[in-house]
């Protein structure tokens, strides 16, 4: 009696672990991390969890179950850190998608690294967080060392060399400011007319504007966070900047409320990013339907980057074959989006990723496009006023 | 047992050493896995900031909502020894705890005419002006943030993940508990409670009120500094000023006020349950705050001085019914 009852329990529990280990390997886990609780943030999130259901409810990953795990990291850089451990060692995903902010994805790759799980960023712009080397990071935007010239031959070749900046202390801000300034003096041996970094959550840059004013500058380069930079175009006409002066933003100019918010004041100015609005093509207009439709929002390229993020990640997934062990799953998922080539889906270019752990092989898109508003405000209208295809080693 | 409780009322340093055994043997059994001994780094460096602040708030009485900035400069002292000079932790830990000392004294001299909330306010400027000065400052990386800070070596063994770093968060921390309850103890430590109760009485027993308010501060930021070195080398190693803010103060002072201010073990339960209760909550991010909050308004209503009070209170009464079982069982 007591032998049957050995054996009863050890099938039973040969079957639980034979179960679970089936269900492990059925499940693929993705997890996120970025700023959920900011209006576009949770937007985001709300586009993420829409597409992995229909992922689940269409069977589109072979008929494998997507487990998705969202964490919010505040745009804090100690709880991207913590997320990105819990996610790769608690959660145990085969891949990780985030963060936003790129002072919060910079020190998450050296975790994903180690942990050895594919990281994949829909947002980050610094140029330094792919120049780590690690092999398991994916950029999908356009890196800002390809931002600095794109737009610094623009500037220089269609509106001027004379130059006054105004940027905020955010990463993003500063860097695309500091990073034209040093191409405009390597390039054109021109310094900034007048250069100066706002405060945090500054409200009023009049006093920096009336400044950049005397300088006389053909351009006055607003390089901060959306309400930051919303303000300065506004004030710029305030403190009698010219229209003449050709106003240009960082790629955060690509975000709806600049226009809407600035009104009048966002016609003429020029920024790089990777998707416009005003993008002719079907499948561009086709999207921007749909996030119109379903989030109520003319969407950015923040919105069509996480987009094809979840596109790309969704071809690679399928390439899986899915075999439980979890660090040769997580090193198939990095192969498999590692051989993304030629990818065309909302951004400006082609995505492409080769297996290397190197910024060629790892800046995704390397086609940024110059866009201009032609009219600000609600109906706010766009016009692409060039595009560029950079080499792989461009800007390094 | 009698004789144990003796030997470590004699000899207060036995318990930690015993602590300390105990916090070393536990990983394998407790921490599952590489996110759990990062979060127990993360409560370390946190009860160390407790602890520093429950000496300047909880035994002295004086209010500071700029500890966070004392953070930010042992975080930036270790950072900055670093990028220019290349000096490893061991070096930039003593030298952020001095540094530290010295921001201390400057946060500590608005105490000698403010108090309650004026106090508070110029604190809370003075911590953010820390913050402000570091993000604006190039010198510090600005908004760049400072990467790739090592994590300490000893004897060639590396302490470089979160599994390993365990060790050296932990032995740092029983260092700074123990050292907060040698001070509490002492003749320092009941200048300070004496102040806290009634400072026209402190002085006019002899005790020198300005001296032991700057002596706390002095302390109290050397807790900080100990702490934000600990926390910049925490691997990956990266720090930014966005993790110094009001919000991160906040945290703090629920911390000790969860814990219970002025309990030897305040500080340590309110780091704890803060930190595991936020990792607990993490998938709840839309409601974390409203937790936060709730959690404090509760704390403050069914237990005004923190879990620290309630279970002093709990001891007393039992303490007490057995003393009057005692006795009625003489009579």
């Amino acid at each position: 009696m007591k032998k049957i009852k050995v054996l009863s329990s050890s099938i039973v529990l040969s079957l639980g672990l034979l179960i679970t280990s089936y269900a492990e390997a059925a499940t693929i886990k993705i997890g996120v991390s970025f700023r959920m609780l900011s209006d576009v943030g949770y937007k985001h999130g709300e586009l993420i969890t829409d597409t992995v259901a229909e992922w689940n409810k269409k069977g589109t990953i072979n008929g494998q179950k997507i487990d998705l795990t969202l964490y919010n990291d505040e745009c804090k850089s100690e709880k991207g850190v913590a997320n990105a451990t819990k996610l790769a060692y608690q959660d145990k995903v085969h891949v990780i998608i985030g963060s936003s902010c790129s002072s919060v994805t910079l020190p998450m790759v050296p975790v994903t690294e180690k942990a050895k799980v594919p990281q994949i960023i829909p947002h980050s712009t610094n140029a330094d967080i792919t120049k780590k080397g690690s092999e398991y990071i994916f950029r999908v935007p356009v890196s800002s060392r390809f931002y600095k010239i794109v737009q610094g031959k623009y500037t220089a070749e269609n509106q001027g060399t004379k130059i006054a900046y105004i940027y905020g202390p955010d990463a993003a801000g500063k860097d695309f400011a500091l990073s034209m300034q040093a191409y405009m003096k390597e390039n054109y041996g021109v310094d900034p007319l007048y250069s100066v970094q706002s405060g945090e959550k500054e409200t009023d840059f009049r006093s920096y504007l009336t400044k950049a004013k005397a300088t006389n500058p053909e351009v006055l380069v607003i390089s901060a966070l959306m309400d930051e930079t919303v303000r300065g175009l506004v004030q710029s006409y305030e403190v009698g900047i010219p229209k003449k002066v050709h106003r240009v933003t960082a790629s955060i100019g690509s975000k709806v409320e600049i226009p809407t918010n600035a009104g009048s004041a966002a016609k003429g100015v020029t920024y790089a990013a990777a998707f416009a609005a005003s993008d002719k093509r079907p499948v561009a207009q086709k999207f921007v339907k749909m996030v119109k439709n379903k989030y109520g929002v003319v969407p950015g390229h923040d919105f069509s980057q996480m987009q094809d993020l979840l596109d790309i990640l969704e071809i690679a997934l399928k390439k899986v074959n899915f075999s439980g062990d979890l660090a040769a799953d997580r090193n198939a998922v990095r192969d498999a989006i590692a051989s993304t080539k030629d990818f065309k889906g909302l951004a400006s270019g082609p995505i492409n990723f080769c297996a290397p752990g190197t910024p060629q092989c790892r800046d995704g898109n390397r086609t940024p496009v110059m866009i201009e508003y032609t009219r600000g405000g609600k109906n706010f209208k766009t016009k692409v006023a060039g595009k560029v295809t950079f080499n792989p080693t461009d800007g390094l | 047992m009698d004789k144990f409780k003796q030997i470590i009322a004699d000899y207060p340093f036995i318990a930690f050493i015993i602590a300390f055994g105990i916090l070393a043997l536990l990983p394998p059994f407790v921490l599952t896995d590489v996110y759990q001994s990062h979060l127990a780094s993360l409560i370390f460096v946190n009860i160390i900031v407790a602890a520093g602040l429950n000496i300047v708030k909880g035994y002295c009485g004086q209010v500071t909502v700029g500890h966070v900035g004392l953070f930010a400069v042992g975080s930036y002292t270790a950072g900055t020894l670093f990028l220019y000079m290349g000096m490893g932790f061991w070096v930039t830990l003593p030298i952020a705890i001095i540094v530290t000392a010295f921001f201390g004294v400057a946060m500590g001299i608005p105490s000698f005419r403010l108090e309650g909330p004026y106090l508070a306010l110029a604190t809370l400027g003075g911590g953010e002006a820390i913050r402000l000065f570091i993000e604006n400052g190039n010198f510090f990386r600005s908004t760049f943030g400072i990467s790739d800070i090592p994590a300490p070596s000893l004897f060639g063994y590396n302490f470089d993940t979160p599994d390993r770093y365990y060790f050296i968060s932990m032995t740092i921390m029983i260092i700074a508990v123990y050292f907060s309850f040698s001070i509490l103890r002492s003749g320092v430590g009941r200048a300070f409670m004496s102040i806290r109760e009634d400072p026209i009485c402190a002085a006019a027993a002899g005790i020198n009120v300005k001296k032991y308010k700057i002596l706390a501060f002095i302390l109290s930021a050397m807790f900080a500094g100990a702490a934000g070195a600990v926390y910049a080398h925490l691997p990956p190693g990266y720090i930014h000023p966005n993790n110094y803010t009001v919000i991160e103060m906040v945290t703090f002072l629920a911390m000790v006020v969860l814990g219970g201010l002025g309990h030897i073990w305040g500080g340590i339960i309110g780091a704890i349950v803060i930190t595991i209760v936020y990792d607990l909550t993490r998938p709840l991010y839309k409601y974390q705050l409203l937790i936060f909050g709730l959690t404090i308004i509760f704390t403050i209503l069914f237990m005004p001085k923190g879990i620290g009070g309630f279970i002093d209170r709990y001891f007393i009464t039992k303490r007490f019914k057995a003393k009057t079982g005692a006795e009625k069982n003489v009579t």
